[in-house]
C-alpha cells in the first residue's frame, strides 16, 4: 500500500507556485497579465503570450488558505454583497488584501479581466474588475443550452457542431475574434492564427492523456489515487493547457497511475465502500475528502475535474478560432444542464462502480434534481448537501462531514 | 392548435407583436411575493429567486391559466433554470416549451443571433396557432401592439405628474393585466387606470421586479406614491414594442433595434447602466426617494446597489434598501421600506 501523495501531484503544486511567484517577478506594464474566468477561451492569452491567472484556481487558493471570509468582507465594505456568488467574487475581495495577508503575496494587477456573461452576477463582479486601476473588462456573450445528442461525450470532440448547434458557435466564434481585436489593440501584438492552432492541438493531445488516465482509475480497484491528489494533477495542467508542460503532466499523471494500478496500490486497502463527489471541491477542508477511509471504508473515488477533462474538452477542426468557441460554448452546460448533465454523471457513476454520491448543489448549478433522481433511479443513493464550496462559513453551516458519516451508515451499505 | 391559442411568457423579451401576428394570446407569468410553493418546484428550480418556483408550482398545480405553449426568456438565471426544468418535464402536463434567448451586448454578431431567435420564435408561435402572418397580419399587429405603447405612455404621464394622477399600486396592477390580454383590452386597462393622488413623498421603486402589486399597496398604504420603477414588471415591462413592416424578416430586423436600445432588468444590464437607469428614471419623475427593495433569491440588484446610491447621491436623492426580503419577512420588510420612505433618511436592512 502507498499512503504517499501522488508526485504529480506535488509536481504540479510546486510548478504553480513558482509559475505565479515568476508571474509576479515579471509583471508590469510592458509585460500585461490577465484574469480570466473558468470559461473564458484562455488559449487566446497564450497565443498572445499573455500570461493568465484563472479565477477559479486563484478562488481555491484564497479559499484553501483561509483568507476567504476576510476576502468577504473587504467586498462587504466596499457595499457589495457577501453572501452572494462568493467563488466567483472571493478574487475580486482578495485584491484588497495587504500583501502580507494575501496569498502567495498576491495577485499583480491583471491590465485584462474576460469573463462571459452567464448568469444574474458574475458579469457584474467582471465589470468591477475593470473598474479598478489598471484593467479593462471584456465580457463575452453566454448562450443557453440546446440540448445534446444523447451520449454527447462520444460525439462532441469531432461533431461539436452538432451538439451546440452551428448559431451559437458562430456567436462566440466572432467574439472571440472581437476579443482577439481588443487584445491586438492595448498590446500592440499580432495574432497568430497558426500559433492558436499549435495550441489547440496540444490541449486536445493533453485532453487525450486525461481520457486514458479516467478510463485507468474508472476500473481500477481498489482506487490507487486519492482525489485531492488527482484534482490538483489535472487542473493545474488545465490552467495551462495547451503548453508543453500541461501535455506532459497530463502524461506524467496517467503513466503515475498506471504504475499505481501496476503495483495494486491502494488509497484505502480496506475499500468497501466507493464514492462519488459531484459538484466543486472544498477547498478549504480538503481532509474531508480522506476522513470516512478508516471508519467506513469509504474512498472518494470521483470527482469531476478529471472527467470533465476527460471527456469535455477535446475539439478538432480546421479553424481554430472556431475549435476554440465550441471548447467553451457549452462546457459549462455539459456539466450543470439537464439532460447533458444528468446522463454523463449516470455514466461516469456505472462506469466507476460507485456505491453512493455526495452530491454539492451551489446557488448557481440549474437541475440538480434530475442528477440526483436519475443517480437514484439507477439504485445509486445521493446525499445532496445545499452549500457553497468558497464559503467555508457555509460549509460549516452544512455539517458536512457530520451528514456525509449518516448518509454511510444509512444508505451505503458496505461491499463484502 | 388553433388561432387564439395562449402562450405564456415568462420573462420580459418577448416582442408581443410576433404572438399576436401569429394569432396567439401572450400570458405573462410573474409568480408571487408570497405565495406557498409547491415542494417539488423547489427540489427542482433550488436556490433562485422566488417567483420563478411560483410559476412552476402553478404550471405544476394546474392552478394558472390553461396554456397551449410557453415561451420562456433567457433574462435572468431563475428564468433559465425554469426553462431547464420545464424541458425536462415535458410530458407531465407541461405544454410545449421554447427558450427566446436574446443577448446583450451590441453587436453584429449578437444582432445576427438575435434574429435568429426572433426567427425561431416566430416558427414556434406559428406551430402553435398553425398560422403563418402575411403582411396585413404584421402590419396589424404592429398597429394594435403600437396602440398599447402609446397608452403606457399615458399611463407614466399620469404617474409622473404633480401630484400624481395614479398612483403606483394601480398602475402595476393595470402593467401586469395588460401583458396577458389582446391589445385592444390592454388598452382599456392601461387607459382606465387614473385615481387622483394627494401629495406626498413620491417614490421610484427599483430592485427585484413585483410579480404582484402587494408590496405597492402596502407601501402606498402610509400615502406616498410610487411614481415610477425600473423592474420588468413595470415602467421596463416591454410592453408597445412594434415594428411596420410587410415581412417576418424586416419585422425581426425592427425589433432587433428595440431590443438593443431599451433598458433591461438587473440580471442582465450592467452595473453601470442600472445606476444611469434608475437615477434618470427617478430624476424624471421627481422622485423624492429611491427604494430598493429586494428579494431573498433574487442576487443581481445587491450588486447594483452601492453604484445606485452613489449615482442618486450625485442627485440629492437619498435611497433606502430592503434587501433579503423572504415572503416569511415580508410584512416586516414592507414596514421598514415604508418608515425609510417616510420617516427619514436612514437606510434600513432588513
Amino acid at each position: 500500500m502507498r499512503e504517499g501523495r501522488l508526485d504529480s501531484a506535488v509536481a504540479a503544486t510546486a510548478y504553480q507556485r513558482e509559475w505565479f511567484q515568476s508571474l509576479r517577478r515579471t509583471s508590469g506594464p510592458d509585460a500585461p497579465i490577465a484574469f480570466v474566468n473558468a470559461d473564458a477561451p484562455h488559449e487566446v492569452f497564450r497565443a498572445m503570450g499573455i500570461p493568465y491567472v484563472v479565477n477559479q484556481w486563484w478562488a481555491s487558493v484564497i479559499a484553501a488558505k483561509r483568507r476567504g471570509p476576510e476576502s468577504l468582507r473587504r467586498l462587504s465594505a466596499l457595499g457589495l454583497p457577501d453572501d452572494s456568488r462568493q467563488y466567483d467574487a472571493l478574487a475580486l475581495g482578495a485584491q484588497d488584501l495587504p500583501a502580507d495577508e494575501a496569498p502567495w503575496g498576491g495577485l499583480p494587477t491583471p491590465a485584462f479581466a474576460v469573463a462571459e456573461r452567464g448568469g444574474d452576477v458574475t458579469h457584474k463582479i467582471f465589470e468591477l474588475w475593470g473598474q479598478r486601476p489598471g484593467t479593462e473588462t471584456f465580457l463575452l456573450s453566454r448562450t443557453a443550452a440546446d440540448p445534446a445528442p444523447e451520449g454527447w461525450w462520444e460525439h462532441v470532440a469531432e461533431g461539436w457542431e452538432e451538439v451546440f448547434g452551428r448559431e451559437r458557435i458562430d456567436l462566440l466564434a466572432a467574439e472571440i475574434d472581437d476579443l482577439i481585436a481588443w487584445l491586438e489593440e492595448r498590446t500592440g501584438r499580432r495574432f497568430d492564427h497558426s500559433r492558436l492552432a499549435e495550441i489547440m492541438a496540444l490541449g486536445n493531445e493533453q485532453a487525450q492523456w486525461n481520457r486514458r488516465t479516467r478510463d485507468l482509475l474508472a476500473a481500477a480497484r481498489p482506487t490507487p489515487v486519492a482525489v485531492t491528489d488527482s484534482i490538483p494533477s489535472v487542473m493545474v495542467p488545465q490552467w495551462h493547457r495547451g503548453s508543453e508542460w500541461a501535455v506532459t503532466a497530463a502524461k506524467r499523471l496517467h503513466d503515475e497511475v498506471a504504475a499505481r494500478i501496476e503495483r495494486g496500490d491502494a488509497v484505502c486497502r480496506d475499500e468497501r465502500r466507493r464514492l462519488m463527489w459531484i459538484g466543486r471541491g472544498l477547498w478549504s477542508d480538503l481532509e474531508m475528502y480522506r476522513s470516512f477511509q478508516e471508519e467506513f471504508g469509504a474512498v472518494f473515488v470521483w470527482s469531476m475535474y478529471l472527467a470533465i477533462a476527460a471527456d469535455g474538452y477535446a475539439r478538432y477542426g480546421p479553424d481554430p478560432v472556431r475549435a476554440l468557441a465550441a471548447r467553451f460554448v457549452g462546457i459549462t452546460d455539459l456539466l450543470y444542464v439537464p439532460p447533458m448533465s444528468s446522463s454523463w454523471y449516470v455514466k461516469e457513476a456505472l462506469a466507476h462502480g460507485v456505491d453512493g454520491v455526495v452530491h454539492l448543489v451551489a446557488d448557481d448549478t440549474p437541475g440538480a434534481s434530475f442528477i440526483s433522481a436519475a443517480l437514484e433511479e439507477r439504485g445509486i443513493p445521493v446525499l445532496e448537501i445545499r452549500a457553497n464550496n468558497a464559503d467555508s462559513r457555509s460549509t460549516e453551516d452544512a455539517r458536512v462531514g457530520e451528514r456525509i458519516a449518516g448518509f454511510l451508515r444509512t444508505r451505503v451499505p458496505a461491499r463484502h | 392548435m388553433t388561432a387564439g391559442a395562449a402562450v405564456g411568457i415568462v420573462g420580459n423579451d418577448v416582442p408581443r407583436q410576433i404572438v399576436f401576428a401569429a394569432g396567439a394570446i401572450p400570458h405573462r407569468l410573474t409568480g408571487s411575493w408570497s405565495a406557498p410553493l409547491a415542494g417539488e418546484a423547489v427540489a427542482h428550480l433550488g436556490s433562485v429567486d422566488p417567483p420563478a418556483a411560483a410559476i412552476l408550482t402553478e404550471l405544476l398545480g394546474g392552478a394558472g391559466p390553461a396554456l397551449d405553449a410557453i415561451v420562456v426568456c433567457n433574462d435572468s438565471q431563475a428564468n433559465l433554470r425554469l426553462f431547464y426544468v420545464l424541458r425536462m418535464l415535458r410530458g407531465a402536463g407541461i405544454p410545449p416549451v421554447h427558450l427566446l434567448d436574446l443577448p446583450r451586448q451590441d453587436s453584429p454578431a449578437t444582432r445576427r443571433f438575435a434574429r435568429a431567435q426572433l426567427a425561431a420564435l416566430t416558427a414556434f408561435c406559428e406551430g402553435v396557432t398553425g398560422s403563418t402572418p402575411d403582411a396585413a397580419a404584421w402590419r396589424e399587429a404592429a398597429r394594435q401592439e403600437r396602440a398599447v405603447g402609446d397608452a403606457v405612455a399615458r399611463l407614466q404621464a399620469r404617474r409622473r405628474a404633480q401630484p400624481p394622477e395614479v398612483g403606483g399600486t394601480m398602475a402595476l396592477t393595470a402593467l401586469l393585466a395588460a401583458a396577458s390580454v389582446p391589445p385592444a383590452a390592454a388598452v382599456e386597462l392601461l387607459d382606465a387606470a387614473a385615481e387622483p393622488r394627494a401629495g406626498g413623498v413620491r417614490v421610484h421603486v427599483t430592485g427585484s421586479n413585483h410579480p404582484d402589486p402587494s408590496v405597492y399597496a402596502a407601501v402606498e398604504a402610509s400615502g406616498a406614491t410610487i411614481v415610477s420603477d425600473d423592474h420588468d414588471t413595470g415602467d421596463l415591462s416591454w410592453l408597445g414594442a412594434a415594428v411596420e413592416a410587410p415581412d417576418a424578416d424586416a419585422v425581426h430586423a425592427g425589433l432587433v433595434d428595440a431590443h438593443f436600445a431599451r433598458s433591461t432588468g438587473s440580471a442582465v444590464a450592467t452595473i453601470a447602466e442600472r445606476a444611469t437607469t434608475t437615477r434618470a428614471m427617478a430624476v424624471a419623475a421627481h422622485a423624492d426617494v429611491v427604494l430598493a427593495l429586494i428579494r431573498q433569491g433574487d442576487e443581481a440588484p445587491l450588486w447594483d446597489l452601492a453604484a445606485t446610491g452613489d449615482a442618486l447621491a450625485g442627485a440629492g436623492i437619498a435611497l433606502h434598501r430592503s434587501v433579503g426580503i423572504t415572503a416569511e419577512g415580508l410584512d416586516g420588510a414592507v414596514a421598514r421600506a415604508v418608515a425609510g420612505v417616510t420617516g427619514g433618511t436612514e437606510e434600513h436592512h432588513a
